[in-house]
């Protein structure tokens, strides 16, 4: 049995605590009686992973077992979620690719031919073929790339069509073949909450026109958190698009979910608590702070994006999209929970290398906003772990840095948009449009690596629950030109920040830092 | 008795277009209405005829407001039918080119004041020959042959004696034993003879090395030009240069005061029973008085000294601080000339005066400097910051210590300018580039200031002014009131600080104040962009006939040539083949470098060649996926930017490079912009290596930019170009918003010389990475599996 998550308190006694900066790591002494939450230690995998999905597909949850459906002259599709998913990517074998493996086995042997593969992408960028090689291993690549195996176009008309619309009139659009096909089966990989169920095939399958019905500012804001789907209008929305999606498509939905075992043996120590580091771990660290502390950010990127981690499987169930996405829940739940007791003050957490948005590329100072202030603050049940007006100290260095390929519009958002304006409100209202239908950005999100124009927006949005939440936002070490231009305040120290921090607070705030990653989901009474 | 002698007198006056002969006019006008007539020689200029010169050149002249507000313009131009004419005369031919009418009217003239002269101290040595020495020997033939009694009034120069010590008489020079019409034949026979010599092949072999450097890749045309331009600049420098070191060696301070003192020889010599009077001014400075206070035209010789001195240009002058420094104010000498013109000597007579304030009112360079100095500390000039500039200390060492140091700091400067136009172009290297050029300019500025004035600093001698003084011991008390002559009776202090500085500084057209908007606000919000080229852009919307063409590499891309081959090779050569390669690409490096210096189309050629024996399809394929992995990496995000601004506004877009065509099309295509590229030949879907057609490079582009536009009736004027080197500069030249986008030292130069805009464009922050292809990647390794 792992040891479950925990909050403890910082006593004289509790060495400097860890927190994630960027490529590289910073030791904080925090004040005495703060509350550090660490996550669970990662739960056992599922021994034979290969037999366990195999197991799945003949019992489905509410469903005949995969080979009843499969038939020789019928259409199958398999899509499957992007390389957004896990973080950070999973060491060979990606549990996906095992699954693929698996259920095109199963196609050849019921004498299927016409078989498809495409990743769900939605707006995220194309994959490269090393990046789709990793996802889905080496014998499905060679056997169906290029032609049967591609990234799904969401900006290609002819590739698209209209299924329908809700009864709340949110349009619901689907990939062409995936619509046409007898079956599409469904790959995806939950590694937190927010992931899964309808919205994997409705998003990732789908195009602007249909995103853009629940990625907005209103929808972002009503969803407390969408990391839990029963109280996030963002799943809500999903959910009537996917109904929709299955009155018309015959889908067979197959969910994984990992462990928390995020990062390999080399950085071993990053998964414990600081009291329980080895002489090996403490030396360990040593190491790569220096070595972090003075390499170059395109060497240290290189070392850290190259880093795989060594998840666990801990379920495979495939059937019903409703059935299946309720006990992958479970999975994830029994990894991440971790109650906590009430709300802070001030919450502190350190924004690592990696977001979903930046996998094999560079985390501007866009995607630190979305990764810190989306993803990890809105890691709750319940309510956020800070109270409301309270302040939220991120550390990470922000520096001023864009990957051309992957985030043109982000450069221009930056440039252009938020040296205008920071409200969500106003820059939805008076830019997304036209971000969302340049001719540029299609170009480069159809023949490049791009992400889609409107991409910088949604990350934005995702921040939104969170600046309208909090009373003020405080980076640690970040550069100041940039963390002033995403409209925050800047401190050197944490010392400092925390000395701002007690101007919108009080004095003896209340504080509480999120030891993540490892990922964990706070839930707060 | 100035005017009652002048009263009904008919005047001819020369050089009426000068300063000081326009002072003279508006002297005789405004006080000695009585006069008869006044005769204005004026020469028909290429471009006016001589009676537009008049309204236009001495009319409209500053110094007769004074007079149109006494009169009103009604009176004003009734005074002027009446009392002037216009005789055109021509100095530069014998018997002046003068109609029978017009000798008529110049020996009906009772008297001659002859003031036309090149002033300036630098001017080559022929044209000062031409104007000075023959222009004064013809007009005074023309006077004695025909018999005139007209008194002739020849202003001379006090300088006419040279480097001389103690005080100085007024009597004829001393004669170093010259002959004049020697010297005129000489000095103004120096043009062919230099021309000649500009033309031999080490001049212009020398020439065309330096042309070469400065302008080589942009092309033979441009060179042409630039050797054109440098020969005719090189010729007037030899000219002023030889005019300068033959009137030193002959004892003067410069080829002015040398021409001048051969022709007080020659009028002297000439002028026959002509009655002659020399006046010799010194230094004429901006009125005292009159028409108006501080009346100055042009600059002259203090003026750039004191700018100079108050923008600290010179932080330190040589010259001997008690030497005097003989300034005078022009009214002074307006009205020695026709006192002096009121004093006719005996027929076959001649007489000489100086105008000089040495004698009577002595300032010495130190008071001088003093004064200078107290002016400027409580009305400073302004650097572009706004911030006053402090005048400098001078210590007056000697000369040769002040100009060794500059000359050295001037070489320190030519070496770094040498290294640094070598190193390769960025930010950091245009930024020092710019620096240097404005020291250099300062510098040279400062070296030229000692070379034409440091020696008149150093003369040391007062000019007797026995004569002037007996015609003032004369003057009635009115007279003296109404024609002040007498230099004793100023103040230099009131004149340089009420009159002389605030006029040499509004001529300056100097900041004394700091302007409103330079002021520091202390406000730290960003600057509001103000993007001239975005606005020139929307002034355009919607044309199709406007076109911005883009150069690519270095433009658009941060990137070149060689890079693409390198990537593109080593993405299909297994990783041990990797180290020969780079040995390869290594030893071609420095020869590659010279010759992309010399010529951009050369370097191309022979690049190109390396791509000899690839199959062309491979390269299409590499060409399309260095899109991803090298192009859109270092594509500069404000130059996408531009061109969809351009797109937006309707305009063609083209991209015009001397790229391949398998590197630079997938860009074209996903920019959606028309490309003209290199092509290279095929035999047998194999690369030969050898170009399709000429690349286009240099003078190249701009015939296939004319050719564009003809085929596509696009209107060059209203177009754009971006470009980042000079083998660019006839693209850029043919367009109406050229934009220099982070240029090379060498178009950085031009394009801040024609007022070019420069642009710099940064590329996408943390993306800077060596073109070479991931060896661990799984695609390219599957390669050679």
């Amino acid at each position: 049995m792992a040891r479950p998550g925990a909050v403890i308190e910082v006593d004289r006694n509790t060495p400097p605590t860890l927190f994630h900066y960027g490529e590289g790591f910073r030791l904080e002494r925090l004040p005495l009686g703060s509350r550090i939450v660490y996550p669970p230690d990662p739960i056992d995998p599922i021994g034979h992973p290969e037999r366990a999905i195999r197991r799945a597909l003949s019992n489905p949850l509410e469903d005949d077992p995969l080979k009843e459906l499969l038939r020789p002259g019928m259409k199958l599709t398999i899509a499957f979620d992007d390389l957004s998913l896990p973080l950070p990517p999973m060491a060979a074998p990606d549990v996906r690719g095992l699954v693929i493996e698996e259920v095109v086995d199963a196609a050849a042997r019921a004498g299927v031919e016409d078989v498809e593969l495409i990743a769900a992408i939605s707006l995220h960028r194309k994959m490269t073929a090393d990046e789709i090689r990793h996802i889905v291993g080496d014998r499905v690549f060679t056997t169906f790339w290029p032609d049967r195996l591609y990234n799904h176009d969401a900006e290609d008309p002819s590739q698209n069509v209209l299924i329908g619309r809700t009864n709340q009139g949110e349009e619901v659009w689907l990939n062409r073949r995936a619509s046409e096909s007898d079956l599409v089966v469904y790959v995806n990989l939950t590694l937190v909450p927010m992931d899964g169920g309808h919205k994997s095939l409705a998003t990732g399958l789908g195009c602007y026109r249909s995103v853009k019905a629940h990625h907005t500012v209103d929808t972002l804001l009503q969803s407390r958190s969408y990391m839990h789907p029963p109280d996030s209008a963002l799943h809500a929305s999903c959910v009537r698009q996917g109904e929709l999606i299955e009155d018309a498509v015959r889908v067979f939905h197959i969910e994984t979910s990992v462990n928390n075992h995020s990062f390999p043996a080399v950085a071993n120590f990053l998964q414990k608590r600081e009291t329980d580091w080895t002489t090996g771990d403490q030396a360990a660290f040593f190491a790569l702070k220096q070595v972090t502390d003075l390499a170059p950010p395109d060497v240290k990127r290189a070392a850290f994006h190259s880093m795989l981690a060594p998840y666990g499987m801990t379920g495979v169930n495939a059937g019903q999209v409703d059935k299946v996405h309720d006990k992958t829940l479970e999975n994830v739940r029994r990894q991440m929970m971790v109650p906590v007791e009430g709300q802070t003050d001030i919450v502190t957490l350190g924004v690592p290398y990696l977001g979903p948005y930046n996998v094999n590329s560079i985390m501007n100072p866009v995607l630190v906003v979305c990764t810190g202030l989306g993803y990890l603050f809105n890691l709750y049940k319940n309510k956020p772990v800070v109270r409301e007006g309270g302040v939220v100290i991120i550390e990470h260095p922000c520096r001023y840095e864009f990957n051309a390929v992957h985030h043109p519009s982000y450069v221009d958002f930056y440039d252009e948009v938020l040296a205008d304006t920071t409200d969500p409100h106003e820059i939805e209202s008076r830019y997304e449009k036209r971000f969302a239908e340049d001719a540029w950005y299609r170009q480069m999100y159809q023949q490049s690596h791009a992400y889609h124009g409107v991409h910088p927006f949604y990350a934005w949005y995702w921040a939104a629950f969170t600046l309208q939440h909090c009373g003020d936002v405080i980076v640690v070490g970040g550069d100041r030109a940039t963390v002033h231009r995403l409209g925050f305040k800047s401190a050197t120290t944490l010392e400092d920040a925390l000395e701002m921090a007690e101007q919108t607070v009080g004095r003896w705030p209340s504080i509480t830092h999120l030891r993540t990653p490892p990922l964990m989901l706070c839930e707060v009474d | 008795m100035i005017s009652e002698r002048l009263a009904g007198k008919t005047l001819l006056v020369t050089g009426s277009t000068g300063f000081l002969g326009k002072s003279i006019v508006e002297k005789l006008l405004r006080s000695v209405p009585e006069v008869g007539r006044v005769t204005l020689a004026i020469r028909s200029s290429p471009r006016r005829p001589a009676a537009d010169r008049l309204d236009k050149e001495v009319l409209s002249s500053p110094a007769f407001r004074r007079l149109k507000e006494e009169l009103g313009e009604e009176g004003f131009r009734k005074l002027v039918a009446e009392k002037l004419t216009v005789l055109e005369i021509d100095l530069g031919r014998d018997g002046l080119g003068l109609s029978e009418a017009g000798r008529k009217e110049l020996l009906g003239c009772d008297i001659v004041i002859h003031s036309a002269a090149a002033v300036e101290f630098d001017n080559p040595a022929d044209l000062s020959a031409q104007t000075n020495l023959l222009g004064a020997s013809r007009l005074v033939r023309t006077l004695s042959e025909a018999g005139s009694k007209a008194h002739l009034v020849h202003i001379s120069t006090a300088y006419v004696g040279g480097m001389l010590r103690g005080r100085v008489q007024e009597e004829l020079p001393l004669d170093p034993g010259l002959n004049w019409r020697h010297e005129a034949e000489i000095l103004s026979g120096l043009r062919p003879v230099v021309e000649e010599e500009s033309r031999t092949p080490e001049v212009l072999s020398r020439l065309q090395r330096q042309a070469r450097s400065r302008m080589g890749p942009a092309g033979t045309p441009s060179m042409a030009r630039t050797v054109e331009r440098l020969r005719e600049k090189w010729v007037k420098d030899r000219l002023v240069e030889r005019g300068r070191v033959h009137a030193r060696a002959m004892g003067f301070t410069d080829i002015y005061s040398f021409t001048k003192a051969m022709a007080e020889r020659a009028v002297v010599e000439l002028h026959g029973q002509v009655p002659l009077s020399i006046l010799r001014p010194s230094i004429i400075e901006s009125s005292l008085a009159e028409p108006f206070p501080g009346w100055l035209e042009g600059f002259r010789m203090a003026e750039p000294i004191i700018l100079a001195f108050a923008r600290r240009v010179l932080p330190d002058f040589a010259g001997l601080p008690d030497t005097v420094l003989d300034l005078i104010p022009a009214d002074l000498v307006v009205n020695s000339v026709l006192a002096v013109a009121a004093s006719p000597p005996g027929p076959g007579e001649h007489r000489i005066y100086h105008a000089a304030t040495g004698n009577r009112n002595p300032l010495r360079l130190r008071a001088m400097v003093d004064l200078c100095r107290e002016y400027f500390e409580i009305h400073p000039l302004r650097d572009r910051y706004g911030q006053a500039i402090g005048p400098p200390e001078w210590t007056f060492p000697p000369q040769n210590e002040v100009e060794g140091r500059a000359k050295a700091m001037k070489a320190a400067i030519d070496v770094a300018q040498w290294i640094v136009e070598r190193l390769p172009a960025g930010a950091d290297m245009a930024r020092i580039s710019d620096d240097l050029n404005e020291s250099r300019i300062r510098l040279d500025r400062a070296l030229e200031i000692f070379e034409l004035y440091g020696i008149y600093t150093n003369v040391d001698c007062v000019y007797e002014m026995k004569h002037l003084m007996d015609i003032w011991e004369t003057l009635p008390a009115a007279e003296r009131e109404v024609f002040p002559f007498d230099p004793a009776t100023f103040d230099w202090r009131h004149y340089l600080h009420q009159v002389h500085l605030p006029t040499v500084i509004r001529m300056s057209r100097a900041d004394t104040v700091a302007r409103r908007g330079k002021q520091p606000t202390g406000s730290t919000a960003p600057a509001p962009d103000k993007d001239l080229t975005l606005q020139q852009i929307k002034r355009r919307e919607g044309r199709s006939d406007v076109v911005a063409v883009f150069d690519v590499d270095g433009t658009l891309i941060e990137t070149n040539v060689i890079e693409y081959f390198v990537w593109m090779r080593l993405k299909a050569k297994p990783l041990a083949e990797w180290p020969a390669f780079f040995a390869d690409i290594a030893r071609g490096a420095p020869r590659w470098l010279t010759l992309e210096r010399r010529s951009r189309a050369e370097f191309i050629r022979n690049f190109y060649r390396q791509y000899g024996g690839l199959d062309y399809e491979d390269m299409k394929r590499l060409g399309r996926e260095a899109l991803h992995e090298v192009t859109l990496k270092r594509l500069y995000p404000e130059g996408v930017r531009r061109i969809r601004a351009h797109k937006d506004a309707g305009h063609r877009v083209l991209l015009l490079t001397g790229a391949l065509d398998v590197v630079v099309e997938p860009l074209a295509e996903m920019l959606g912009v028309e490309l003209d590229c290199a092509h290279l030949l095929v035999r047998d879907g194999i690369l030969t290596g050898d170009l399709a057609e000429p690349p286009p490079a240099g003078e190249a582009r701009s015939t296939l930019l004319d050719g564009y536009a003809a085929a596509n009736g696009i209107q060059l004027a209203e177009s754009f170009a971006y470009a980042d080197s000079l083998s660019d500069l006839p693209m850029l030249e043919m367009v109406g918003v050229p934009v220099a986008v982070n240029p090379d030292a060498r178009l950085s130069t031009v394009a801040g010389q024609r007022g070019w805009r420069i642009e710099r464009w940064p590329m996408a922050p943390g993306n800077w990475r060596l073109p070479i292809p991931d060896p661990r990647s799984p695609e390219y390794r599957s390669q050679f599996a």
